[in-house]
């Protein structure tokens, strides 16, 4: 089921309403419940493979906690993990591995006779993949006590907001709070309810909008000019930041409003002054995963040599680049901005300090932004493209950058699609800068407040695109 | 305590929904008035096409529908007053919407419909772009069935009074605010005054050549929708005894439908069109006064204002020879 869709709205409705309706003993009963329709909203049959991995996880946990002997400990959770991995590879890599073998063995004019395997991605395998492993890694850890009530951890990986898209969570975070009774709280209620509102804002007025302008490109990568390029792959970045945080803060206010507190994941990331800061406010749950079970692991930046330091952290990326897709596409873009943070600690001691002088140091914080924004919009250009090929094809266009760019179906979306763009930014230059300042949806005075919110529901009417579009992120 | 936070709650969101409601119906009311007083530009043509225009000849199509046929020229050569219903970015349910209205109306005399292959291959976008009916739902309740290809709320969608100006807000602006600086059209045709490039069109057709190499393998699944409603559009007519001429006009490249893998397509628009006998078919798209003549066209889709000059009086004297006897 789709957050930006009418269902959906019922849904929500009907499940807060019941959720509130019902003695606590019941609740998690209705969560999992609904969790499990909106699932098999998508695929019916995939549920079995979150059946498949709750079993296998729960299990883990329970005699990973109960196991004295460390061997035994380490075995279980390497038994946790291949599943998890196990089943990734198979839905997720499978195809694409044999895609591989098959080229090299076309080389020696060989036949592969591995077969293709015809199934569809299940939607949001790696998010919950991950949930679930952190899961018994927290408890290997002994960070985490085993989940005795099977319903309830089924719950912490199924949990309907965050189950195909994230935020990721940590079972310290989460899973304490499915036992937790939840009376019902009116700022709670209301703050999530304003928290969805901007996430729906995000998603259909400006995340859709890019969308039609940044498809008619990508889609056609011969037909367009530099300067098309330069503008879509810009669109691009703003498209899925606002599509995937859009979700996030549905994703977040759904949970709030019934007393669930989920983790932040994003923190206006273009407003970061280089590489780094650009990770420690994009996709934060993915990031804090792969640091917390990864790079530490690793050696993280505690390594003897600088040499391993530096491959730990493009090695970081680069799987972070394979975590979303089996394409090359995303492999680049992960080895692109392991180069980034690589370069980017090398040459960070040089770097000139910020200015004492308040419009050097802006000047200096806009011109780093410039910069980190760029280097990120480069990279999406993979990321988004159908093919390295048609990657590299919209990246040679970039010598015709200059020539009158392409307006899209009329100019009346490209209007739509920079207005979009320009309340972003707005909204988050006000948040990032002036954090106190303007807060119309929780002024103390009620005509600013409703009015504003009412405001925000008109313009989703008038700008928004509602023709369903799939969130971007669902596919990972 | 828990109770009355809750009613609390309900009664603050009842209000808040009575004052979006509230300011929903003004907004909506302020926004109707702007859209149905456009005098220029394509609101103020869709809604004479859809409410007023009683002309002989009614032509229905996409951009190239309103780019390609010049109503002066077509009704001076038959005699019979001509209008140019076509809209930019609209294909053929948008046409067949049109047509069921305007054939309720009022009888014309000559249908022509300009199709090509890209419409009846698979794109959903044909269907979304359907929303620029929905300010005329409540007039043409007869429209419900177009606007759920749409989706199926969107009738539901239309409580909102504000919703049916969705994405409308800068062209309804733009001509309230600067109505001259608008395109006047002269009966629903608009030409179009740029002129391609000998460069640009060798550049394009090395593009398309090289797209052709990546889709060429792609199966070919025509739309069964839009086959639907092409069929509707020509049923019509025959229903109504409208003579009716389903036209491929000019192409840049020749026969453009090869290289857009839509081979399949292109026959189903002949095929269809001429198992109607009240249709005549004609096509365009590999006429050699037409092809590979950048000069005679604005971009790789459309005709500039010469050749859409020279193929309307091309068209307007076919139409003069084989059509003068029904007026």
């Amino acid at each position: 089921m789709l957050f930006n869709s009418i269902e959906f709205v019922i849904f929500y409705i009907l499940v807060t309403a019941l959720y509130f309706a019902l003695p606590h003993a019941f609740r998690w009963i209705l969560l999992l419940a609904a969790s499990c329709y909106f699932y098999m909203a998508f695929v019916p049959i995939y549920i079995l493979i979150l059946g498949f991995t709750i079993v296998i996880d729960y299990f883990a946990g329970i005699y990973i906690e109960k196991a004295r002997d460390k061997r035994k400990r380490k075995w279980l959770l390497s038994a946790s993990l291949v599943a998890n991995i196990g089943i990734l590879a198979v839905f997720k890599y499978y195809n694409f591995i044999n895609l591989n073998i098959d080229l090299l063995f076309q080389q020696f004019n060989y036949k592969n006779p591995i077969p293709y395997l015809s199934i569809l991605l299940p939607i949001g395998l790696s998010f919950h993949t991950f949930q679930a492993m952190s899961y018994t890694i927290e408890v290997y850890r002994g960070n985490q006590k085993a989940e005795k009530h099977f319903g309830i951890y089924s719950l912490y990986v199924m949990f309907y907001p965050q189950l195909v898209a994230g935020p990721i969570e940590r079972p310290q975070n989460i899973l304490h709070q499915m036992h937790t009774h939840h009376k019902f709280d009116y700022n709670l209620m209301v703050s999530g309810l304003k928290m969805m509102l901007w996430g729906f804002f995000k998603k259909l007025v400006i995340a859709d909008r890019l969308s039609i302008y940044v498809n008619s490109v990508f889609n056609n990568p011969e037909f367009h000019n530099g300067t098309t390029v330069v503008i879509a792959s810009l669109f691009f970045a703003v498209q899925i930041y606002c599509d995937f945080s859009g979700y996030t803060d549905i994703a977040i206010g759904a949970a709030r409003s019934m007393g669930f507190d989920l983790m932040k994941n994003f923190n206006r990331p273009y407003f970061a002054t280089n590489i780094q800061d650009f990770w420690r406010r994009w996709h934060i749950s993915l990031s804090t995963w792969f640091r917390d079970y990864l790079y530490i692991p690793l050696g993280g930046s505690k390594t003897a040599s600088v040499a391993r330091r530096y491959m730990n952290v493009f090695i970081i990326f680069l799987v972070s680049g394979i975590w979303h897709g089996a394409n090359y596409t995303y492999i680049i873009w992960g080895a692109l901005h392991g180069l980034y943070s690589v370069v980017y600690i090398i040459i960070k001691p040089y770097l000139r300090k910020t200015p004492e002088k308040r419009w050097s140091a802006a000047l200096m914080r806009t011109g780093n932004m410039a910069i980190t924004i760029a280097l990120v919009t480069f990279a999406w250009i993979f990321f988004r493209a159908n093919s390295v090929g048609d990657a590299f094809t919209l990246i040679g266009h970039f010598k015709t950058f200059g020539e009158m760019p392409f307006l899209g179906d009329g100019i009346s979306n490209f209007a739509h699609s920079i207005l979009a763009v320009v309340i972003l930014f707005t909204v988050e230059y006000k948040m990032e800068f002036l954090p106190d300042k303007y807060n119309w949806f929780y002024s103390p005075n009620i005509v600013v407040r409703w009015g504003s919110m009412a405001f925000t529901v008109l313009l989703l009417l008038l700008l928004g695109v509602f023709n369903g579009g799939q969130f971007i992120y669902f596919q990972f | 305590m828990r109770k009355k936070t809750i009613i609390q709650f309900l009664l603050r969101l009842a209000a808040f929904c009575l004052l979006l409601v509230l300011s929903d119906r003004l907004l909506g009311f302020v926004f109707s008035k702007l859209y149905f007083s456009q005098e220029v530009g394509q609101f103020h043509q869709t809604t004479y096409a859809v409410d007023s225009a009683r002309q002989d000849i009614l032509i229905f199509g996409s951009s190239r529908a309103v780019r390609h046929y010049d109503t002066d020229s077509i009704a001076t050569a038959t005699g019979m007053s001509t209008y140019n219903a076509g809209r930019d970015g609209q294909m053929i349910p948008y046409a067949a919407a049109v047509e069921e209205i305007a054939l309720k109306r009022n009888r014309p005399k000559l249908v022509i419909l300009d199709i090509n292959a890209w419409e009846l291959a698979d794109n959903p976008s044909k269907y979304e772009k359907l929303t620029i009916l929905l300010p005329y739902y409540d007039k043409h309740p007869e429209l419900k069935t177009y606007l759920s290809e749409i989706s199926p709320f969107e009738t539901y969608k239309l409580y909102s009074k504000v919703y049916p100006f969705n994405s409308s807000i800068f062209i309804l602006a733009s001509n309230a605010l600067f109505p001259a600086s608008a395109k006047k059209d002269a009966n629903g045709y608009l030409p179009l005054d740029a002129v391609m490039t000998p460069a640009f069109l060798k550049e394009y057709k090395g593009n398309m050549e090289v797209r052709y190499q990546k889709i060429k393998n792609k199966e070919e699944k025509p739309d069964q929708k839009a086959i639907g409603y092409y069929k509707k559009f020509l049923d019509a007519t025959a229903a109504a005894h409208v003579p009716t001429l389903v036209v491929i006009s000019p192409t840049v490249i020749k026969d453009p439908f090869i290289l857009d893998n839509q081979e399949k397509e292109k026959q189903l628009v002949k095929d269809i069109a001429t198992a109607y006998p009240q249709v005549t078919f004609l096509d365009y798209s590999a006429d050699p006064r037409f092809y590979d003549h950048p000069e005679k066209f604005s971009d790789a889709f459309h005709l500039n204002r010469q050749g859409a000059s020279e193929f309307s009086a091309d068209l307007a004297r076919y139409l003069a020879s084989h059509f003068r006897a029904i007026h």
